[in-house]
């Protein structure tokens, strides 16, 4: 478990991390949300032992980073925001290196590397120069990169950016695929519908505070982001709203944006709820065309929206 | 294994570059033509090479070829180390560097070795052309020799020069800028006051000829031109405080002095935090220091 402990981080007359406090469990993806500037790469390289915090404590189960910056960094693969790569190397040649700088011992180095190329679908490219791989590949070669030593925790800052929707949804089942090799993923980004369908935990930062941290339906739930319901009917649109009303799951009924046959909806139960809305609509004989439950990312984002409007950048 | 690593690397992405062809294609060129150029004169001056001339013109050309390699090494080497580190910064691969098991150690001494390299393969591939100095005679071995040493020797300290430089600035064009001034300084201004200081009134001064011996000690020029035989005075002892040395002995056994500080230097200054670092280096010892004097305070 990684534990912060009232850190704070100033470079000069900057506050970039105020009397920040949060626990990320282990085997977790733990999102780290915030506008551009909130404190979120002061962070991931204060959790790499790369920055010393200007206050406060960081504990990796209970090794302190200040004191023992070395264990960590071996414990610890990061992935930066802006990365540089070698473009003369090789795919190959530039996770040899890495590997190396590692301490990778010689004889496993040839199976890892393979390994590690076959999880990020790059084999194909091993002989490739790096320069002529697609921005989507040089991020999947550096989050190999970041695994080549084999590490219990990753620690990824906006790693899906610039990428195209494509990429991205390929980056987002390899992180699943982490995940469910035991990995604790810490990852940044200000794109919360991502971090939502992703993130088990999740934390927002603005201008260096956290604002809410904890499990992704706890901080929805506290944020008043809760699951949506969007159905939408061929006709009787006003005899399905009142349907809907009248369900004990349905706490509110919004507006339909513009669409004159949708109905949107905050729902509050599970599937087997779920299912019995479906089973009263159709057996009201209502023309239902589509019925799609959503998660609370798309409310969780207006809510952050709003509460990190105006927020000034550090 | 982490030093290997780094050094492959640096190597690989180094010799790979066309550049790298193209110096050591210019390098031998500009030495040939000019050997080339100083025989065709000495031919067409003396109408043919007899007797004793040959060892003459043998000297002579052996002169040339080590200033001209002498001023095209310290021209190339700090080209080679001037953005090692800085350099890393700037591509945004340093963190990476940071965040692994490499040493401020390894680190140094593989971008050092990696970038010195290319000068050593410079001076390497020069030593055929100095091989055919033998055929004319007048240049025993053992002047090659030392001479060699006075060029790697030179290398080093431009290198580490360089290096320290990179690690100090964040600026690749600052830390080249002031990398080759420092060059220029190292290797004219023992000449420069030694000349402005003939006609004042300090010539005669016991405690500056003390200072100007030192600077003479660590000058390249003065130290190549102790080994050749046709040095002016180069073949002088230095005497620094009672010793006797060589003049090319002096300038190798300060350069190697004045590179281990330099590397020192490099290491305090190349990770951030050096001060966070201290401290949790001797914090542990601190504590154990403390910890009899809290017990008596408890007591």
């Amino acid at each position: 478990m990684i534990k912060v402990q009232n850190v704070y981080k100033r470079y000069r007359s900057v506050h970039a991390l105020e009397d920040l406090s949060l626990e990320v469990p282990q085997g977790a993806i733990y999102g780290l949300i915030g506008p551009n500037g909130a404190g979120k790469t002061t962070l991931l390289r204060i959790l790499g032992a790369l920055l010393s915090p200007t206050a406060g404590q960081v504990w990796f189960d209970d090794e302190e980073v200040s004191r023992s910056p070395i264990t960590i960094q071996r414990k610890v693969g990061y992935m930066p925001d802006f990365f540089g790569v070698y473009p003369d190397l090789t795919s190959t040649e530039y996770l040899e290196f890495y590997a190396g700088i590692h301490g990778v011992a010689r004889r496993k180095l040839a199976s890892t590397i393979t390994d590690l190329l076959e999880l990020v679908d790059l084999t194909s490219k091993r002989d490739a120069p790096v320069e002529t791989l697609s921005r989507g590949m040089k991020q999947r070669l550096c989050l190999a990169r970041a695994l080549v030593h084999d590490p219990d925790v990753l620690l990824l800052d906006e790693p899906a950016s610039g990428l195209d929707p494509r990429a991205r949804i390929e980056l987002r089942e390899l992180l699943r695929t982490l995940h469910g090799m035991g990995k604790t993923i810490v990852i940044s980004s200000h794109i919360l519908l991502e971090l939502a369908e992703m993130c088990t935990d999740v934390a927002i930062i603005q201008g260096g505070h956290l604002v809410i941290a904890g499990g992704v339906e706890q901080v929805t739930h506290s944020l008043g982001g809760t699951p949506q319901l969007e159905v939408r009917v061929l006709e009787r649109l006003e005899d399905a709203r009142k349907l809907l009303q009248s369900m004990p799951e349905i706490s509110q009924l919004m507006n339909g944006n513009g669409n004159n046959d949708v109905i949107h909806a905050e729902f509050t139960g599970d599937d087997r709820a779920l299912h019995r809305i479906l089973a009263a609509l159709i057996a009201q004989d209502i023309p239902v065309v589509s019925f799609a439950p959503r998660k609370g990312g798309g409310r969780l984002e207006e809510v952050f929206m709003s509460i990190t409007e105006g927020g000034s950048a550090t | 294994m982490t030093f290997m690593a780094l050094l492959t690397k640096e190597l690989r992405l180094r010799l790979r570059r066309e550049r790298s062809v193209w110096v050591i294609i210019t390098y031998l060129l500009v030495m040939g033509l000019l050997g080339f150029g100083f025989l065709q004169r000495e031919s067409a001056f003396s109408g043919g090479y007899q007797g004793y001339l040959l060892s003459q013109i043998g000297v002579q050309l052996y002169t040339l070829l080590s200033f001209v390699q002498l001023f095209l090494i310290v021209f190339i080497a700090p080209a080679f180390t001037s953005t090692a580190i800085n350099g890393e910064k700037e591509r945004q691969t340093f963190d990476l560097l940071l965040c692994s098991k490499l040493s401020s150690f390894s680190l140094l001494a593989g971008k050092l070795i990696a970038g010195l390299a290319n000068a050593l393969l410079l001076i390497a591939a020069s030593i055929p052309l100095f091989s055919l100095v033998f055929f004319f005679g007048g240049v025993a071995p053992g002047q090659v020799l030392s001479a060699l040493v006075v060029f790697v020797m030179t290398a080093v300290v431009t290198g580490t020069f360089s290096l320290f430089c990179s690690t100090l600035l964040r600026r690749p064009t600052v830390s080249t800028a002031i990398a080759y001034t420092f060059c220029v300084l190292w290797m004219f201004s023992y000449w420069i006051i030694y000349l402005l200081a003939i006609g004042s009134s300090f010539y005669g001064n016991p405690r500056w000829f003390i200072w100007i011996q030192w600077l003479s000690a660590w000058n390249p020029i003065s130290a190549l031109n102790s080994t050749l035989t046709s040095g002016a005075g180069g073949t002088g002892m230095i005497s620094l405080h009672g010793l006797l040395l060589a003049p090319w002995v002096a300038f190798t056994l300060m350069s190697l002095l004045i590179t281990l500080i330099l590397f020192l230097l490099s290491i305090v200054f190349v990770k951030p935090n050096f001060t966070n670092r201290f401290q949790s280096w001797i914090r542990p010892l601190g504590e154990k220091l403390k910890s009899p004097a809290k017990d008596t305070a408890a007591v």
